[in-house]
């Protein structure tokens, strides 16, 4: 690596880590999380990055090398259907096969009668997850995986053997995509690791979000213990793909605790505890989470007030990031609040003022990072991300 | 977490240690290099699944 590079990212690095500690650094860090948008900008279709992964990682690198961004996801598009087609997965829905070539990949939740893990199973569950993952849940999101009991088949074993291989070289080029990130263009990946909430896990890939609701008031206690259960396995894995120096975050990737998903009560007791329980134990090993928190959440800060110091990014979707700021700024660092549909639909004076009034707002005393609301997909206009990155570079300097 | 609270099996774990030293009658050399090797390999099937419910 060059000296230069090397000296780039070393800057970037600081820069960043001081923003996330929610301190001020020599200017404002911009971490876009660019998904589909990659692509876009370097001539590909969604099912080119979703299906063949050393094409999102190019397009990521190639983003990161044309625009001044400090840290970007290595592949923020994330999803590679190599490795759901080799399991067989059921409720991936793939560009160019399921859904149009440039349409950004989709997940598919069943019918509630059709669900993923049925409503009397959670003794299962909350007795052995790991075990129940193996032997009830796989066989029915997999098209190819027997279930305990069946002869075993050819699709089977092949599922597992081309599963696990894949997902090792998926993982293990990661590692290589980013030492290229900082090489070429000395940029830092921006996250290492992965973290969802137990209520969140129960939503999206078991009971499905409508069985849920209806077990919350069916069962309520079976769905507490249930992410009770599931928590101490989440944090495990979390902890297992964070920083080993403590540098960047691990991503934490909020669906159902938003408004109107829950009531208040219901996030209260039911999506809450859990969640803040494996925060904190991530906190007590040195490591932050980027509490990426999509839709509105607003009328939740009062729990997000209660996490430790520095112990998250608070990243804003939705919600006002004004009234953010005011409640857990002094806090956590945020990041976000610029909305998708300006960068998509907005004119590049849209974007600048949008910016200006972030800037102005969140960022005087450090403690911000400049991105979009949410994920970056194909929609979002190439001299928008263009202006965001520009106007911040200029104006964001302390 | 409290004693009663936690798992039966612990996270990181498919099948625990115990178990499968019950199918050796007998160890003849260093008991922990083989309880150590079949932890670690046993944790790459952990994270197959938790990933795969996790990341995919």
């Amino acid at each position: 690596m060059s000296d230069e590079m090397e000296q780039r990212y070393a800057q970037r690095m600081k820069r960043y880590v001081t923003a996330m500690r929610n301190e001020k650094p020599d200017m404002v860090p911009i971490r876009p999380f660019v998904a589909e948008f990659t692509a876009k900008y370097a001539g590909y279709t969604c099912q080119e990055v979703t299906q063949d992964y050393e094409k999102a990682f190019a397009a990521a690198r190639k983003c990161a090398a044309d625009f001044d961004w400090d840290a970007v996801v290595a592949n923020m598009v994330y999803g590679w259907s190599g490795l759901t087609q080799a399991i067989g997965l059921k409720y991936y829905a793939v560009p160019g096969i399921e859904i149009p070539p440039d349409t950004g990949f989709q997940y598919r939740e069943p019918p509630e009668e059709g669900a993923w893990m049925q409503p009397d199973e959670y003794d299962q569950l909350i007795a052995d997850p790991t075990g129940y993952l193996f032997n009830v849940w796989l066989p029915r999101v997999s098209a190819d995986v027997c279930a305990t009991g069946e002869p075993a088949s050819y699709r089977n074993n092949l599922s597992f053997l081309k599963g696990g291989m894949a997902m090792l070289q998926y993982f293990g080029d990661f590692g290589t995509q980013a030492a290229l990130l900082r090489s070429e263009s000395g940029t830092v990946s921006a996250i290492a690791g992965i973290l969802k909430a137990p209520f969140d896990i129960i939503a999206d890939k078991l009971r499905g979000y409508r069985a849920l609701c209806m077990d919350m008031f069916r069962q309520p206690d079976k769905v507490l213990v249930a992410c009770e259960a599931l928590a101490p396995h989440l944090l495990h894995v979390a902890a297992s793909g964070a920083d080993p120096d403590r540098n960047v975050p691990v991503g934490l990737w909020l669906h159902r605790g938003c408004v109107p998903f829950l009531s208040p009560d219901q996030f209260e007791k039911f999506y809450w505890p859990t969640l803040k329980q494996i925060i904190e134990g991530l906190w007590e090993q040195g490591i932050q989470t980027l509490f990426y928190a999509e839709g509105e959440w607003n009328p939740n800060l009062k729990y997000i007030a209660e996490l430790p110091e520095q112990s998250i990014i608070y990243h804003v979707d939705r919600g006002d990031i004004f009234e953010v700021h005011k409640a857990v700024g002094h806090k956590f660092c945020l990041s976000g609040g610029v909305p998708n549909e300006l960068l998509a639909f907005g004119t590049p004076d849209q974007v600048r003022d949008c910016c200006k009034k972030v800037i102005d707002g969140v960022a005087r005393d450090g403690g911000y990072i400049m991105d979009a609301s949410a994920i970056i997909q194909n929609d979002a206009k190439v001299e928008n991300i263009m202006v965001m990155t520009e106007f911040t570079r200029e104006y964001g300097v302390y | 977490m409290s004693e009663q609270e936690k798992p039966k099996i612990e996270p990181g774990v498919c099948i625990p240690w115990e178990e499968k030293r019950k199918e050796f009658s007998q160890i003849t050399g260093d008991e922990e290099l083989v309880k150590r090797v079949w932890e670690e390999v046993d944790a790459l099937g952990y994270l197959y699944i938790w990933q795969c419910l996790l990341s995919f």
